[in-house]
């Protein structure tokens, strides 16, 4: 037993520079969710997969159907999920009103949102585990990751969606007997507020992914043994602190927070 | 080592490769399994070690890879997980994998091998030697199941955190696995032929095979090596080791505070041990209900903390409207919501302080609440693809078909008992979705409107001539029916006009004419409609508006008769019918055929018939009836007249106008006189005083009255009524009384004694009772007497 412990330490010495190489380079995997996976789930999505060091990604909404603006408050546009594209809504809007819909935002939402995926998808119709290698091989933003199907951190955009995801996963049966954490954070569902709100998101993600590599480096071999108390204590210990501690920064962005089983 | 830093990163890519070709492909997996397994084992660097038991607790959970084959790579898999586990590892995310990996098969093993006994026979595409219990390489992955088994409850207090929460997911299966669940033989045998969920189909949760549904159920109870007792006693251990963490256990000493992360991730997975196991539901619940978040506040309240109590409280009472939810009639039900409630007051007043610095966002964040959401007209994108029905004549059952299923669509219903479509139906309709159910509707209105059109579109039949029985309609127009009741008239007939519409909105329909009706049909017909309309009067099915026609003295003045359509309502339109409906007609009759005799009967003598017999069945009760009739009577008659008076030139001297107040009355009288008696006073003071006319021949069949002893008093109170209240009566009583007076000596005391007070000069009563005078003198006025009035209205 002992032997190739020692192994793996003298291994873990010489293999130092490629470790942290590879412990940077590793990223959670999140899942961001809304109403309708149109406006705020998706610049969620978009910061994302687009940061710096951008993150495997997927998204979808909860609703039971895709509801955009319409003309009035009672005439909103309606399309079923996961088999209307983001193009056919633009293609659809553009051609009924192109003025109203580029003034309220909606077509260069739709420009975006095309440009990150093929289509809005509901969440209660997601099968965790089924791989999703076609969404990589369709160039989704942020699929690089996400081959598996299964996610590490599921951030909703309003409580509503929180409780629906909650209880979607309960129903589920939690197959994989894999964690996640699931955030809410919550936000108005209007452009300017999912720009802040997707921000937020981004530096939420930072900070749990942060966390995560520091355990990942601190149970190598080495770390394990020489690590601080802190640095021992594991990722998912972190999250309520790591949480308060961007709320704190982010007071009117109100959070929420479990651990639930995909 | 020898090993190279390239190597190693050149390892991972072929892993990784190896990865991307069985997520693309699930049937690579028992070679790629096999393949990747001697280098990812006990004595590999960490990274493959890492990557590894990702992948393995990966595959052993993936929906894209059938049970089947999962289980025949499981043992290979068990062996190199069980090694890595003893090394003993330390790594906290190769041991999370591990630990994952173990609870994906762990109810796979149970099921697959270990509780069939040798003599079990096959099981989907289990060969018999797989079976056995008996078979030496079986046995050996028992042994490693077990043994990872221990291994992990071993660790589970003394754990990291991350390795924790996962041993808490393992634990759930275990218990899950080894407690009894359903029963249901279709689930066991069904269980192994459950192909994986195809890729990209969706499924949804009511029809999601409950995968890992493997429980001691399927264990037959004299198992040779499965000791039931045992695994059922080790479960219900690991449950209470399981719900520690939520309920604090009192002998422990010290109040240990739960870590919100554990308890989070024990709530989340109790759900569907909740909804499984039945057995072991109530004492979850229980457990949960004796929770309290807000207790586990550790002071200081940090901010972190803040966040940990809050998260613990919303996932006990998602867990609760989860199980509300699946059953909404649990009987711990109310308990729950109290619990609901109660919780979050007790985080509000322990750690939140959000509620002093800002209120609650009242606008709802995506600019729609629910009850806007719901209000909202968009067409929502089909659902439901209605398609067009074809061409020519279509059935009912055609026009409501939606489904284009032929198996569907033939199946009658009507096959199945009532109870069971009952069971069927009523919790479908409680979960049908709202816009689909629209949708539905919307594309059979739609069906229904084409129809319509094309209907339309054909040529309309050829149409009729009017109706020509209009003439039986009198054309007489009474000049002072109440407005009122001309508008009300009007308001009815337009009413089926604005139905009509909608009612033959197919096309145009025209009925047949009817073959002309003789008059003696008519009559018949017409009397059959009265007849009709007695039995209701006669049924329980009309109120009868009792006692003393409440409603009608709230209405007062400004009601309109028989606008109730209680039973006076009714009687009232039958009266009418009776004396103002063949109003006129009677006179043309009259001219035309002199013959009185040859005369038949005309509807409304029959309907007066009726009425008399109606009457008297009970005129004790139907007095009323009979003085509403005999006004309508008296007062049609004087319209007549008058309407006569009006319309006759001066030439035309030989106008009469047939009169039927003095008959019906008379005959009514005489119908119930003989069976009134003493106790009757009142009602036929009533009647008396009400009817419109008192006429001689009526105050001499009162007068009859007195020849009976028994009835005398009932004869003179009945006239000293008529007298002191009815002055235009007044002389002819008196006529009346005096008569009896001098007719029937029994009547002597008490016509006496009228006489004197109200004829004092009359002689008979000075010759015989001059000393009974006094006794009613002072209640007399002296004016009444010297103001006799024309008898009338």
């Amino acid at each position: 037993m002992a032997a190739p412990t020692e192994t793996e330490s003298s291994d873990g010495t010489a293999a130092a520079p490629t470790q942290e190489q590879q412990s940077d380079s590793y990223k959670l995997r999140f899942c961001t969710v809304c109403a309708s996976n149109q406006n705020r789930s998706m610049e969620a999505h978009l910061r994302l997969s687009t940061a710096p060091s951008p993150f495997p990604v997927i998204s979808f909404g909860t609703g039971s159907l895709v509801r955009l603006p319409g003309p009035s408050i009672t005439q909103p546009n309606v399309y079923n999920f996961n088999t209307t594209s983001y193009s056919q809504m633009y293609e659809e809007l553009y051609s009924k009103d192109e003025r109203l819909y580029r003034n309220n935002g909606l077509l260069n939402m739709l420009e975006r949102n095309r440009n990150l995926k093929w289509g809005p998808e509901r969440f209660q119709d997601w099968v965790p585990g089924m791989p999703r290698v076609d969404h990589v091989a369709k160039g989704d933003k942020g699929a690089l990751g996400t081959e598996g199907g299964v996610v590490d951190v599921i951030i909703t955009c309003e409580e509503r969606c929180w409780d629906a995801v909650v209880d979607d996963l309960m129903n589920k049966g939690s197959l994989l007997n894999r964690p996640v954490h699931v955030f809410n954070v919550d936000i108005k569902d209007n452009h300017e507020e999912a720009l802040v709100g997707g921000k937020a998101i981004l530096e939420l993600a930072n900070r749990l992914n942060e966390a995560a590599v520091q355990e990942r480096k601190a149970n190598n071999s080495e770390g394990w043994e020489n690590g601080t108390g802190e640095a021992r204590r594991s990722f998912d210990e972190k999250v309520p602190e790591i949480l308060a501690a961007w709320q704190e920064k982010w007071p009117n962005l109100p959070a929420l927070w479990t651990l639930a089983w995909l | 080592m020898a090993q190279s830093t390239g190597s190693l990163v050149d390892q991972i890519a072929q892993l990784n490769a190896a990865r991307t070709l069985v997520l693309g492909d699930a049937a690579f997996y028992p070679q790629i399994v096999n393949g990747v397994l001697p280098i990812i084992g006990a004595r590999s660097r960490l990274e493959l070690r890492r990557w590894g038991a990702e992948f393995l607790a990966e595959t052993f959970s993936s929906p894209a890879l059938a049970p089947a084959q999962k289980e025949q790579l499981a043992a290979i898999a068990l062996q190199t997980l069980r090694e890595t586990l003893e090394l003993p590892e330390k790594d906290t995310v190769t041991l999370k994998h591990i630990v994952e990996a173990a609870a994906s098969l762990y109810p796979l093993k149970c099921a697959g091998n270990q509780f069939k006994p040798a003599h079990w026979g096959i099981v989907g595409t289990d060969t018999l030697d797989n079976c056995s219990i008996n078979h030496p390489e079986d046995s050996k992955v028992w042994e490693n199941m077990t043994a990872i088994k221990d291994d992990i409850l071993r660790r589970w207090d003394t754990s990291p955190f991350s390795v924790k929460v996962c041993c808490i997911k393992f634990v759930q299966r275990v218990v899950q696995v080894q407690t009894h669940g359903l029963t249901d033989p279709r689930v066991r045998t069904g269980k192994k032929e459950m192909p994986a969920v195809p890729k990209g189909k969706t499924v949804d949760d009511s029809q999601r095979p409950e995968q890992n549904e493997t429980s001691l159920a399927i264990v037959p109870r004299n198992h040779s090596i499965l000791s039931l007792p045992y695994l059922e006693a080790e479960a219900s251990g690991l449950l209470d080791r399981l719900l520690s963490s939520i309920v604090p256990c009192p002998t422990n000493g010290p109040v240990i505070v739960s870590d919100p992360l554990l308890v989070n991730a024990t709530l989340n997975s109790l759900a569907i041990l909740i909804r499984t196991r039945q057995s072991i539901g109530n004492k979850i619940i229980n457990a949960i209900l004796s929770f309290v978040p807000a207790r586990q506040a550790r002071t200081p309240v940090t901010p972190a903390v803040r966040v940990g109590v809050k998260s613990m409280e919303r996932t006990a009472r998602a867990l609760m409207i989860n199980i509300m939810k699946r059953n909404p009639s649990h009987p711990l039900a109310s308990k729950m919501q109290q619990h609901i409630e109660r919780l979050m007051q007790s985080r509000i007043e322990t750690v939140d302080d959000s509620s002093k610095k800002r209120g609650l966002p009242t606008e709802p964040t995506d600019g729609l609440d629910n009850s806007k959401r719901a209000k909202l007209d968009a067409e929502s994108p089909p659902l439901i693809k209605v398609s067009p029905l074809p061409p020519g004549p279509v059935s009912y059952s055609q026009l409501y078909t939606l489904t284009e299923d032929a198996g569907l669509s033939s199946f009658d219903v009507k096959q199945l008992p009532v109870e069971l479509l009952v069971k069927i139906v009523v919790p479908v309709l409680a979960r049908v979705d709202q816009s689909a159910l629209q949708q539905a509707v919307d594309g059979v209105r739609m069906r229904y409107q084409t129809l319509q059109k094309q209907q339309a579109a054909q040529p309309p039949p050829p149409a009729t001539g009017e109706e020509e029985d209009d003439d039986y309609e009198p054309e007489y127009q009474p000049m002072d029916v109440p407005e009122q009741a001309a508008e009300q008239e009007d308001a009815l007939s337009a009413e089926p006009a604005d139905l009509q519409p909608d009612l033959v909105s197919l096309g145009p329909f025209v009925l047949p004419q009817p073959p002309p009706l003789s008059e003696n049909e008519a009559a018949e017909i017409g009397r059959s409609a009265v007849g009709r309309v007695f039995d209701m009067l006669a049924s329980s099915g009309v109120a009868p508006n009792t006692g003393k026609g409440k409603s009608q003295q709230h209405l007062g003045f400004s009601r309109l008769a028989g606008s109730t359509f209680d039973r006076d309502a009714w009687v009232t339109l039958l009266t009418r019918l009776a004396t103002r409906a063949p109003a006129g007609l009677e006179v043309d009759h009259k001219k035309n055929d002199q013959d009185p005799s040859s005369k038949r009967p005309t509807i409304s003598d029959s309907i007066r018939e009726t009425l008399y017999r109606y009457i008297l069945e009970d005129f004790r009760g139907r007095v009323n009836v009979g003085i509403m009739w005999l006004n309508e009577e008296w007062y049609n008659d004087r319209i007549q007249m008058k309407f006569t008076a009006s319309q006759r030139g001066e030439e035309d001297e030989e106008s009469s106008v047939p009169l039927h107040y003095d008959q019906w009355s008379l005959r009514l009288l005489d119908g119930f006189l003989p069976y009134l008696d003493s106790r009757d006073t009142k009602i036929f003071i009533r009647f008396l005083s009400e009817i419109p006319e008192v006429t001689i021949p009526i105050t001499k069949r009162v007068a009859s009255l007195a020849k009976d002893p028994e009835r005398v008093n009932l004869c003179i109170q009945s006239l000293l009524y008529l007298i002191m209240f009815r002055p235009p009566a007044r002389e002819m009583c008196l006529n009346a009384v005096e008569d009896v007076y001098q007719t029937y000596e029994e009547s002597r005391p008490a016509a006496g004694k009228v006489l004197a007070r109200w004829r004092p000069q009359s002689t008979a009563v000075q010759q015989a009772q001059p000393e009974q005078q006094s006794t009613l003198v002072n209640r007399t006025v002296e004016s009444e007497n010297n103001t006799p009035v024309a008898n009338g209205a």
